[in-house]
């Protein structure tokens, strides 16, 4: 099988996974908040994880991580999502409900985020993935 | 309403992001047809079990059943009967495309039995997969989403804008868009499915109030017939002649219901994908765990659900039900439903647009077409075939439903040919091709649309639709094989061309036969023969009783036909599981397959010839259309 045959699989799962976990969970989440029951919303914050988690073991299987694609698109939509919140969270417009909801989705999410970084890369490796070092200390190290 | 629109354009922005890899994978146009026979494994069988079962399961079965009960039970047994066809053909069929280096049915039925009808026929099929079958389903579908808008958008906004998303992904990326796309598509079907049932079941109070909702109903005897399948046969003239006795659900109604179902198996767009996978290697567990498993449960459990809930209460039906979610999950579902139908229309399409281009007008009329010149015209007919089904829906949606009613059986009768093909080598092709031709008329003489070409012309038939309860599947599929035995009979003599004598060789060579198998042969038979009987056939009468006490009592809480199809549904597993497994009919075969290397002949000039031909089709469709104009001017009725 070829390398672009490669990529497609490990794609179509990505796709497949989002596709049904993610939008439904987004939907159950959607659902607690609309009806105040933080318990509906805490099922949906469960399915969007068991699709990270799901997603990780398709990355394992694949012997890959996440391509920028996936990890612009995730963390411009956390980002997104976060201001959201923030602004009706200010606005005061949410119910005590809505507010664990969103804490509980944004407070997982991160969580996992760092324990995926810590966990693959290490301590010190996490910390390098963001840190962009300047030019001269990366040539003095050639 | 954000949520249609909103999941609608992330639909649109995967189908077009498919396209674009698919392109690029493709070199735009070098593996267009079949991507390079590189579909893997796991992804044909899931694209075969969606296009086979999903959109079609939610939009006809529910329906079905919602209006007229569980009196079909063929219906709950859609994966067992889909998964039958796939063990018997699929694998051989696959070898034979390796040896023979085809890619598709039309080719291989003109390769082996040396027949242009046969070739012109299954294009014909593909056709009427891809322009009324398909097009029925997105005709169902964009009056689902103008209701789901709240009227912001009408029915046929909503039909081109579901065509252009779908024409967009088959014209760009050809079969590796349609594969890798059909995959997330039927998984994404296959959980509306299960999402929709369960949504169902909270509508209805729980599975406990479900069935009480339909004991009522058992209960009532004007509703009660709704719970039975009505006799083995009642010998009515057939629908719109003559009324069955309770209602048209016989034993022999759904035996036949079942026959047109595995038309699906024999159709030129399942063979596409079948012919355009890798390897062997994932047709047992496809046929096995995920048709016969995983869809036949959606259908036998899931889509029975919804159809049991639009029982109950009519309003309840799928539109109903979906317009009863929170606006994020009605369009999910919406979603989901779009995304089955879409990978069969897609599928047919593409299927269709190759068969009509590249192996009907290019042998035929202009063999000097280059492979790009072949996939801009496969491409420029996709979209034709489309438009006119977008046309049909909008402008003639009953000749539209007439035309679809006749993808299933006239499918079907591609079962002799593939059988002769992949068991039967004392078929001949004279037998085959005057059988298939019988099959022909057969169907259409108990469809509504030969009854009502023939009625146009002034010849009225003395029945109407499916005859004596029985589905035009098996009234064609009766001609075809008593022609095609008899005419086998007389024709024995008569050789095979060059390619298929190879064929022959090749196949019946490799799968000679092992002992073990040989030995398993008659159990084989007889388990096959006693779980048609029971779970299609007369036995369904038993059904009527078996989960019922004396003062007729459900005693597994459910509908006692439910009940016994869902057993017969596990059965079927482990029969399907059998057969490809011990039986060795789908089983892996790790052989490597040669190409099989014709003897050299001569280039001939066909400059000549197909200019002939062509002017020969002209004068022919000039001839035949005045003809159709006059008979009807003479005898025709208003």
């Amino acid at each position: 099988m070829s390398q672009t045959d490669h990529r497609m699989d490990r794609s179509v799962l990505i796709f497949s996974l989002w596709g049904v976990l993610g939008f439904l969970g987004l939907g159950l989440f959607l659902e607690g908040m609309q009806r105040d029951l933080w318990s509906v919303s805490a099922g949906g914050v469960a399915l969007i994880v068991l699709a990270f988690v799901a997603h990780i073991i398709v990355n394992g299987v694949y012997d890959t991580g996440f391509s920028q694609g996936e990890a612009a698109l995730g963390i411009g939509a956390y980002g997104l999502l976060g201001l959201v919140f923030v602004f009706s969270a200010i606005g005061g417009t949410m119910t005590m409900a809505d507010y664990y909801a969103g804490l509980t989705l944004f407070g997982v999410l991160a969580a996992g985020f760092l324990a995926y970084l810590f966990t693959r890369h290490g301590l010190r490796g996490a910390f390098s993935r963001f840190h962009i070092k300047p030019m001269d200390k990366r040539e003095e190290r050639l | 309403m954000i949520w249609l629109p909103l999941y609608g354009l992330f639909y649109a922005i995967a189908t077009l992001y498919w396209a674009r890899i698919a392109t690029r994978a493709n070199g735009d146009y070098q593996t267009y047809f079949s991507a390079g026979h590189a579909l893997a494994p796991w992804m044909s069988v899931l694209v075969i079990a969606g296009a086979s079962l999903s959109g079609w399961a939610l939009l006809a079965g529910s329906a079905e059943i919602g209006r007229n009960g569980f009196g079909l039970p063929a219906l709950m047994q859609a994966g067992i009967a889909l998964a039958l066809p796939g063990v018997l053909f699929f694998k051989r069929i696959w070898l034979l495309g390796q040896r023979l280096r085809l890619s598709s049915l039309t080719e291989l039925l003109r390769a082996y039995w040396g027949s242009e009808f046969l070739a012109a026929f299954s294009a014909v099929v593909a056709v009427i997969f891809a322009v009324a079958f398909a097009g029925l389903q997105l005709r169902a579908l964009s009056g689902l989403a103008a209701d789901l808008s709240g009227g912001m958008v009408s029915r046929e906004i909503a039909s081109v804008l579901l065509g252009l998303i779908l024409v967009s992904y088959v014209v760009i990326g050809g079969m590796r868009a349609v594969g890798a796309l059909g995959t997330v598509q039927a998984v994404l079907a296959a959980s509306a499915v299960v999402v929709l049932a369960a949504f169902a079941l909270v509508d209805a109070g729980g599975f406990a109030a479900l069935n009480a909702g339909l004991a009522r109903l058992a209960a009532d005897p004007a509703t009660a017939g709704r719970f039975l399948v009505a006799g083995v046969i009642q010998f009515t003239a057939g629908i719109g002649r003559e009324a069955a006795a309770g209602h048209e659900g016989t034993a022999l109604a759904s035996l036949s219901f079942a026959m047109a179902l595995m038309g699906v198996q024999a159709s030129p767009m399942i063979m596409k994908v079948v012919l355009s996978t890798a390897s062997p290697r994932g047709f047992a567990a496809g046929q096995t765990w995920v048709m016969a498993g995983a869809f036949g449960a959606l259908v036998a459990f899931c889509m029975a659900t919804v159809g049991a809930v639009a029982l109950i209460d009519p309003a309840h039906g799928l539109g109903g039900l979906l317009a009863g979610l929170s606006p994020w999950f009605s369009a999910w579902l919406f979603i989901g439903l779009l995304a089955g139908v879409q990978l069969m229309a897609g599928l047919a399409l593409l299927a269709a647009g190759e068969a009509l281009v590249r192996h009907l007008y290019k042998p035929w009329f202009h063999s000097t077409l280059s492979r790009r010149d072949t996939v801009t015209l496969v491409r420029v007919a996709v979209g034709l075939g489309l438009l006119a089904s977008l046309l049909m829906q909008a402008l003639t949606p009953v000749a539209l439903t007439l035309l679809a009613s006749l993808a299933l059986p006239l499918a079907f009768q591609l079962s002799i040919p593939l059988l002769g093909m992949t068991w039967l080598r004392w078929m001949t092709p004279p037998a085959v091709v005057t059988g298939v031709g019988f099959g022909i008329a057969g169907v259409l003489l108990t469809e509504p649309f030969g009854i009502a070409v023939l009625s146009f012309f002034g010849l009225d038939l003395p029945w109407g639709r499916n005859p004596w309860t029985i589905h035009s599947a098996a009234w064609g599929m009766a001609a075809n094989l008593a022609v095609t035995l008899l005419v086998s009979a007389f024709t024995q003599r008569r050789g095979f061309g060059e390619e298929g004598q190879e064929a022959r060789r090749f196949l019946f060579g490799l799968l000679g036969g092992n002992p073990r198998v040989r030995a398993l042969r008659s159990t084989a038979w007889s388990v096959t023969l006693a779980w048609l009987f029971l779970a299609l056939g007369p036995g369904l009468i038993f059904g009527n009783y078996a989960f019922a006490d004396a003062e007729g009592h459900w005693v597994l809480g459910m509908p006692p036909i439910w009940g016994w199809s869902l057993m017969l549904w596990v059965a079927g597993v482990v029969l399907v599981w059998f057969l490809s497994y011990k039986m060795e009919l789908a089983s892996p075969v790790l052989v490597d397959v040669p190409a099989y290397e014709p003897r050299p002949k001569l280039p001939r000039r066909q400059g000549e010839a197909e200019r002939e031909r062509r002017r020969i089709a002209l004068i022919t469709l000039a001839i035949g259309f005045s003809l159709a104009v006059i008979a009807a001017l003479s005898f025709g009725q208003a």
